[in-house]
């Protein structure tokens, strides 16, 4: 009778595991934003001979990776706006107002995936991007993707860049002045697997 | 950019159309009694705000997300349809005093909606500068309010009266400017169609004050119709809160500009109270005036050193 039960509680412990192993074969791999080793940073002409730049300090997201099936991957990003920094801090303080990114009533910038799908050498990934409280559809080409092992972490890293024009999203025209409409976004981005 | 010369043109347009709203709606119906120029007055107002903004392009939103859609879209008006019923009838005066009381306290919730300030696991209320405007500016407002419109009454029909309204579009310019030079253009911008309504109703309300003279004092329409005095207080108000909590605008300041237009209340003691009207006028607008002037000047000094550099002004 012992016998019987051991065997039965084995076989219920090995039948499990396979079980487990096999659901986690066919399951997306989670990353979390490496915020030291990432940067979303952006550019924006200054009276159409220059380029100012500036980038976000403080930036939290995760995606989800599934190599079988790319379509069912996730991208989610977080940009805190009230992290501006251009190296001038009133210029700073400046921007973080109204006329600008209006930080206290719009203190995040957003982007959630929809869709996904492999390209080589990489993926393009669609999805909504919400600033100043004005959501559009945005399409970023991430390029990477390859996952490697450092210091006992799997990490993967992603590049990409996106122009936006700041009046699409329902900043103040006149106060656009000497810097261009269109800003150049930069986003490198490293992923530890969770 | 500011465009000084954009926002004089909003201020002329407010204060053109609803001059102009006001005057043809009391002379095509003329009626014996108060209620309908006090609503020709609201809609004056409603129109040449709306009107002075436009001017600026001003992007109305629906439903508003910031603050200065919500005083323009919601705070505003919500105003003008308490002092529209306040004024069918006298009966009505407490309820209007009520309602009054209910809406200020209001307008600080409705003005900080969806901000950091209301978001749970946002800024701590309570270490922010704005915590005193969040927690007592409600109280403030309807003071004031009140007070202005007490003052208003006691000298209704003579011409120290429209002192009032000349002190709120004087201190509505000045809170504009203050913002603006704090660096939240739009903001102060909003200032000028407010400004310039105010100051377009007066004229007009003066001017059918003055064509009703030989009418009993009971049926005259009023010389500062009160509904010029709200949307000057909470105009004011909203304008001042939302460049304290969205833009840079220092709370003290704020708080001397808001309360400036109750010096009004300087000369009312007795040695001066039976003066010259004129003088009196003038000693009322001197008192409101020196506050506001020396918030102005220290905003321009603040701007001189923190913002001017960056915009390439020196």
């Amino acid at each position: 009778m012992r016998k019987f039960a051991s065997a039965w509680i084995l076989a219920l412990v090995t039948g499990s595991a396979i079980l487990a192993s096999g659901h986690l074969a066919g399951a997306a791999d989670e990353y979390a934003y490496d915020l030291v080793h990432s940067s979303v940073s952006f550019k924006a002409r200054h009276l159409d001979i220059s380029w100012i730049h500036g980038r976000f300090n403080q930036v939290e997201g995760k995606f989800s990776l599934d190599r079988e099936d790319p379509t069912k991957s996730t991208f989610e990003l977080k940009i805190h706006a009230d992290s501006v920094d251009t190296g001038n801090k009133a210029r700073d303080e400046h921007l973080r107002q109204p006329d600008y990114f209006d930080t206290k009533q719009f203190p995040t910038i957003d982007f959630k995936s929809t869709s996904t799908k492999a390209i080589k050498g990489g993926y393009e990934v669609t999805g909504d991007f919400t600033m100043h409280g004005v959501t559009k559809k945005v399409t970023l080409v991430l390029k990477g993707g390859k996952e490697i092992e450092w210091n006992k972490k799997k990490i993967v890293g992603f590049s990409t860049e996106v122009a936006l024009k700041r009046s699409d999203f329902g900043f103040d025209k006149s106060a656009i002045g000497p810097i261009g409409d269109e800003a150049l976004i930069i986003i490198d981005c490293e992923g530890i697997r969770n | 950019m500011p465009d000084p010369l954009l926002y004089l043109q909003a201020m002329g347009v407010a204060a053109i159309v609803s001059a102009s709203i006001a005057l043809a709606m009391v002379t095509v119906w003329r009626s014996h009694g108060k209620s309908w120029p006090n609503s020709a007055y609201v809609l004056a107002i409603g129109f040449g705000i709306a009107l002075g903004c436009h001017w600026l392009a001003f992007r109305w939103q629906w439903p508003p997300t910031n603050g200065l859609n919500r005083l323009l879209i919601c705070v505003l008006p919500g105003t003008g349809a308490i002092e529209m019923v306040a004024g069918c009838s006298t009966k009505l005066t407490r309820f209007a005093w009520l309602a009054r009381f209910c809406l200020a306290i209001a307008i600080p919730r409705i003005l900080l909606d969806g901000s950091v300030y209301l978001t749970p696991g946002g800024l701590p209320v309570l270490e922010q500068p704005l915590a005193g405007i969040y927690l007592m500016s409600g109280f403030p407002l309807a003071g004031s309010w009140w007070l202005l419109n007490r003052l208003s009454q006691r000298a209704e029909g003579t011409a120290i009266s429209l002192t009032i309204p000349l002190s709120l579009a004087l201190a509505t310019l000045c809170a504009g400017l203050s913002v603006m030079l704090a660096g939240y253009l739009k903001g102060g911008a909003a200032a000028f169609p407010v400004g310039g309504t105010l100051l377009g109703t007066v004229v007009a309300a003066w001017l059918v004050s003055w064509r009703s003279d030989n009418q009993p004092a009971v049926l005259r329409p009023s010389l500062v119709p009160p509904a010029v005095v709200s949307a000057g207080v909470v105009g004011l108000f909203g304008l001042l809160l939302v460049g304290c909590a969205f833009g840079r605008l220092p709370l003290g300041r704020a708080t001397v500009i808001l309360l400036a237009p109750l010096a009004c209340w300087g000369p009312e003691w007795r040695l001066t109270r039976n003066r010259n009207p004129w003088i009196v006028a003038l000693i009322r607008l001197i008192l409101v005036a020196i506050p506001l002037l020396v918030a102005v000047l220290l905003a321009k000094r603040e701007f001189d050193r923190s913002m001017a550099p960056l915009l390439g002004a020196s």
